[in-house]
């Protein structure tokens, strides 16, 4: 029969005095009789025991292997430990040797961002910033779908800064209307606002829209890090010091990796971001880094990022090219819808959908109904597609 | 009660005191004793006050009296005690606290009043003001200024010779540093955990391409290796090419010897079907097939091995410290408990038998809808596990990646688990650098995975803070994960607290953890109580 009562407790002790008698005695006798540890046995695992003959010719192979192995590998963790107490603000992400430049070593993929970065600024509608008061952030875009019937296919939602997550707003974004099929949202979050985000991703103005299909990690440098992400300070103290951001990637509607390469290309980019060394301690909103990732996966050419609240000084929201940001604090206000449709309309390559044909053909007439129904899309060259990493239709590159 | 008709020099002055209040303390007079005269002087003028010619030193021997009789209810910066000896104007003492009650009780004295009247208002005012000394050009203060409208600078002329310029800042930045400092706690939790933890051997990765070459064109001389291409089966031993070099020492230049001793060097193997134009490969040292692969793989040179290293450091790690919260009393004279594991279906097991732990780590074989070279669990059978009985309290760590990171934050929460915090290991290749290709994602390449950590209870033992919640390892076998986190987690709960590895193998048993996993080789118990129960168990079984 089972004793339902345990007496190890968490401290590998026992909690009352009659036990640890016998604790003790059985301690004793573990020692006198033949139970005693040898030093291999400490070490290695059960791979040393040799009374497995089955796997002893696997098993060798294997220590051999593992052997020259654990000399390569470095732990970072310890060094870092022990580092810093003698090198201010050690970190271990200092250590990886791809921060400034990610595709050092591949000279293709090199190749494919410069190129999707070129084409996408050439196609690029020009920056425009929405200087908006946080209240007034849901009326203007029902305004925007109302009167112009302003649709966007990327959507990213808040920056690296703690005060973003408001939910009166993002529970109201009206993203039926706002956000077309398919269309990709970029939604930040700190570690401490995860379950928050989980539990609003599952509710009605989302879940019927949005698949979480990624989640990215932007890490900072190192303490000193102007992103370095602050604690709050409601919260006991934490487990871990606190060094990520996260940002959800999430899909609407249908797109598939095989076949809509013209909508999306993917595993160009990857879902971790590490601060570069470069930027000199200069902040901004959203690093580049993140907007190049939405703008490497997505060809589309209508962005749109809400930032709901407040920056603060030393957060400046700076325009980037074709791409509308919304934000109390951004530092030009300089949107004008219609002169965005016409530019949208003359930097894109304007591809209708096919269920809408009937009414695409003619684009004089219903000039909504045909924005809503098309995509607007950064053409993608030859050179492109080539280099681009493709579904396993072909073997990869290795193989 | 007489009083001296001479005290009511002081009456303008505690009406001064009343009305400005604060104001006197912060921006832009920040209790400067100097501005508080010509501000008093001020005040005088204006309601109808006499004031004969009023100088600095008659103002603040007038201030040592008001002192006096008023109980010391100004308070200074620096403290002065008795007299103010003021040397130069720069020195001088700054006013950063008036106790108003103590005013309001001298006010009524004066005026014959009765102290019995309520004081109705008492407040207490601090100056959060610090100053400091700053002798920027004026264009950098005007700059600094629009940078940082927090920060605020003033000039001001005393006179023709002496100019003062002092800078303040109230930001809340500084409000916000000194919150997030670190507890005395957490800072001598670190240095004990420095003292105790064995530190490795680490070498940094040499960074010149000049240093490379040179010793790849010593160590696989054409000569020696000819076309004869070199894959990791025909790779010679480290210690073969410290040899190498050794001999041809003369040959190169003393620096870059130095630093084949001191740094790690990345050899570019070039076989015949090499193709430069492709870059490295994605798999680096873990290609299967570098016999045929035409992409450049490396040969890590790691410094001939310093075996001193250990032992010296052994030496100086110290077990006893006087700093012993979060320990138990017997961390010094026990020995940890030797590895232990048991093979058994852990969907079957009776987790009774097993007994609490402080810390629990998983790796599922979660069902992600990939082949993988091992069976998968199930989303309820995981889910279903009776988790709740293998702790009161402590930590649970569970890796989860793609679709698996949702249902384990259900799984956690089901199981009375807290999710505090979510850890990342940040997978590294041979080189040191991110995962960036290789198609190792759906839509993005993966180049981290995830470790969700749940607290229950309030485990108040937990030695918190000790690492960052970022980890930098390199890649191992399929699967396998980084052995830093046994590290991190017996830096939190400490080497003797009992923990529980679900879904283990072979290369996971360690000592102090129990493994439990359908891959493992055999049982192995130590602990004698679990012995007798999972004896038992198995013996009812049958």
């Amino acid at each position: 029969m089972l004793p339902n009562k345990y007496t190890y407790n968490k401290y590998g002790t026992r909690s009352n005095q009659t036990d640890r008698v016998t604790k003790r005695s059985m301690s004793d006798s573990k020692i006198g009789s033949s139970v005693s540890y040898s030093s291999t046995d400490l070490r290695s695992g059960p791979s040393s025991s040799s009374s497995n003959t089955s796997i002893s010719s696997n098993s060798v192979n294997d220590t051999g292997k593992s052997k020259t192995q654990e000399v390569n590998e470095m732990d970072f963790c310890n060094h870092v430990l022990h580092n810093d107490a003698r090198v201010r603000n050690d970190s271990s992400i200092k250590y990886i040797r791809n921060v400034n430049n990610p595709f050092e070593g591949y000279p293709k993929l090199s190749k494919l961002h410069q190129l999707k970065r070129s084409q996408m600024i050439k196609h690029a509608v020009k920056p425009y910033g929405v200087r908006i008061p946080t209240e007034k952030i849901i009326p203007t875009l029902y305004h925007w779908i109302e009167v112009y019937g302003i649709k966007f296919d990327v959507i990213m939602i808040g920056a690296l800064v703690e005060n973003q997550f408001i939910l009166p707003i993002l529970n109201n974004i009206p993203f039926h209307k706002l956000c077309s099929k398919p269309g990709f949202l970029f939604i930040w979050a700190t570690t401490q606002k995860i379950q928050e985000l989980t539990n609003l991703l599952n509710n009605d103005n989302f879940n019927k829209k949005f698949r979480r299909s990624e989640e990215l990690i932007f890490l900072p440098i190192d303490k000193d890090s102007p992103y370095f992400p602050g604690e709050s300070v409601d919260e006991s103290i934490l487990l871990f010091e606190r060094q990520q951001w996260h940002c959800w990637m999430c899909i609407t509607g249908t797109v598939r990796r095989a076949t809509d390469n013209h909508l999306i290309h993917c595993n160009v980019d990857t879902d971790l971001q590490i601060e570069s060394t470069t930027t000199n301690g200069k902040k901004n909103a959203v690093p580049d880094a993140l907007y190049r990732v939405a703008e490497n996966f997505s060809n589309s050419n209508r962005r749109l990022h809400i930032i709901p609240s407040k920056t603060g000084y030393d957060t400046p929201v700076k325009l980037r090219p074709g791409w509308i940001i919304m934000s109390p604090d951004v530092m030009i206000n300089n949107f004008n819808p219609k002169q965005y449709k016409e530019e949208l309309y003359s930097k894109s390559f304007v591809h209708y959908k096919a269920s809408s044909s009937g009414n695409s053909m003619n684009s004089t007439q219903g000039n909504g109904n045909v924005y809503s129904n098309a995509h607007f899309l950064v053409p993608q060259t030859e050179e492109i597609e080539e280099l681009r990493p493709k579904s396993p239709v072909i073997a990869s590159k290795n193989g | 009660m007489m009083i001296d008709k001479a005290l009511d020099k002081f009456i303008p002055f505690i009406e001064f005191l009343l009305d400005k209040r604060d104001e006197l303390l912060v921006d832009p007079i920040r209790g400067e004793l100097y501005c508080l005269m010509y501000v008093f002087k001020l005040y005088c003028m204006s309601n109808g006050y006499e004031v004969n010619n009023l100088e600095q030193d008659i103002f603040t021997y007038y201030i040592e009296e008001f002192n006096l009789i008023s109980g010391q209810a100004l308070k200074w910066d620096p403290i002065v005690e008795g007299n103010m000896n003021i040397n130069s104007i720069i020195d001088m003492p700054k006013l950063n606290w008036i106790n108003l009650a103590a005013i309001i009780i001298l006010k009524h004295r004066l005026n014959n009043n009765n102290i019995g009247e309520s004081i109705d208002s008492f407040e207490e005012c601090h100056s959060p003001l610090k100053l400091i000394n700053n002798n920027d050009s004026c264009h950098n203060q005007l700059l600094d200024l629009l940078d940082n409208p927090l920060f605020s600078k003033i000039t001001v002329k005393i006179s023709s010779d002496s100019i003062i310029n002092s800078s303040f800042h109230c930001s809340y930045d500084d409000l916000d540093k000194l919150l997030r400092n670190q507890t005395a706690r957490t800072k001598l939790s670190k240095e004990k955990i420095r003292l105790k933890v064995l530190e490795k051997p680490f070498y940094e990765v040499c960074n010149d391409s000049s240093h490379n070459q040179m010793l790849t064109s010593f160590c696989f001389s054409k000569k020696d290796y000819g076309n004869q291409s070199l894959t990791k089966q025909t790779y010679p031993d480290p210690s073969i090419l410290h040899q190498k070099l050794y001999q041809y020492k003369n040959l190169m230049p003393q620096d870059i010897y130095n630093c084949s001793q001191t740094k790690v060097h990345y050899l570019a193997i070039v076989n015949n079907h090499t193709d430069h134009y492709l870059g490295d490969c994605s798999y680096l040292d873990t290609c299967h097939k570098m016999k045929t692969c035409r992409y450049l793989h490396y040969y890590t040179l790691i410094p001939s091995s310093n075996d001193s290293f250990d032992k010296e450091n052994q030496l100086q790690l110290c077990k006893a410290h006087d700093y012993t919260i979060g320990e138990c009393f017997t961390e010094y004279n026990r020995d940890i408990v030797p590895p232990q594991w048991i093979n058994c279906d852990v969907r079957y097991l009776p987790f009774q038998i097993l007994g609490k732990f402080a810390a629990i780590i998983s790796d599922p074989a979660w069902d992600i809808h990939m082949s993988l070279p091992y069976g998968t669990c199930k989303d309820d059978e995981l889910l279903a596990l009776p988790m709740h009985e293998l702790q009161d309290e402590g930590i649970i760590l569970l890796w989860v990646t793609g679709r698996s990171i949702e249902i384990g934050r259900r799984a956690l929460q089901k199981w009375g688990y807290h999710i505090s915090d979510e850890m990342i290991w940040v997978k590294l290749n041979q080189l040191r650098r991110t995962i960036v290709t290789g198609r190792t994602g759906h839509w993005l390449n993966h180049s981290k995975e995830h470790l969700l950590v749940g607290i229950k209870g309030n485990p108040i033992w937990l030695n918190r803070k000790m690492d960052f919640d970022v980890v930098v390892s390199s890649t191992r076998e399929t699967s396998r994960k980084p052995d830093e986190i046994y590290d991190i987690v017996e830096r939190m709960v400490g080497i003797h607290s009992r923990k529980l590895e679900i879904f283990g193998r072979d290369h996971n048993t360690r000592p102090g953890w129990l493994t439990i996993g359908n891959q493992l080789q055999g049982t192995n118990i130590v602990e004698q109580e679990v012995k007798t129960k999972y004896e038992s168990y198995i013996k009812n079984r049958k």
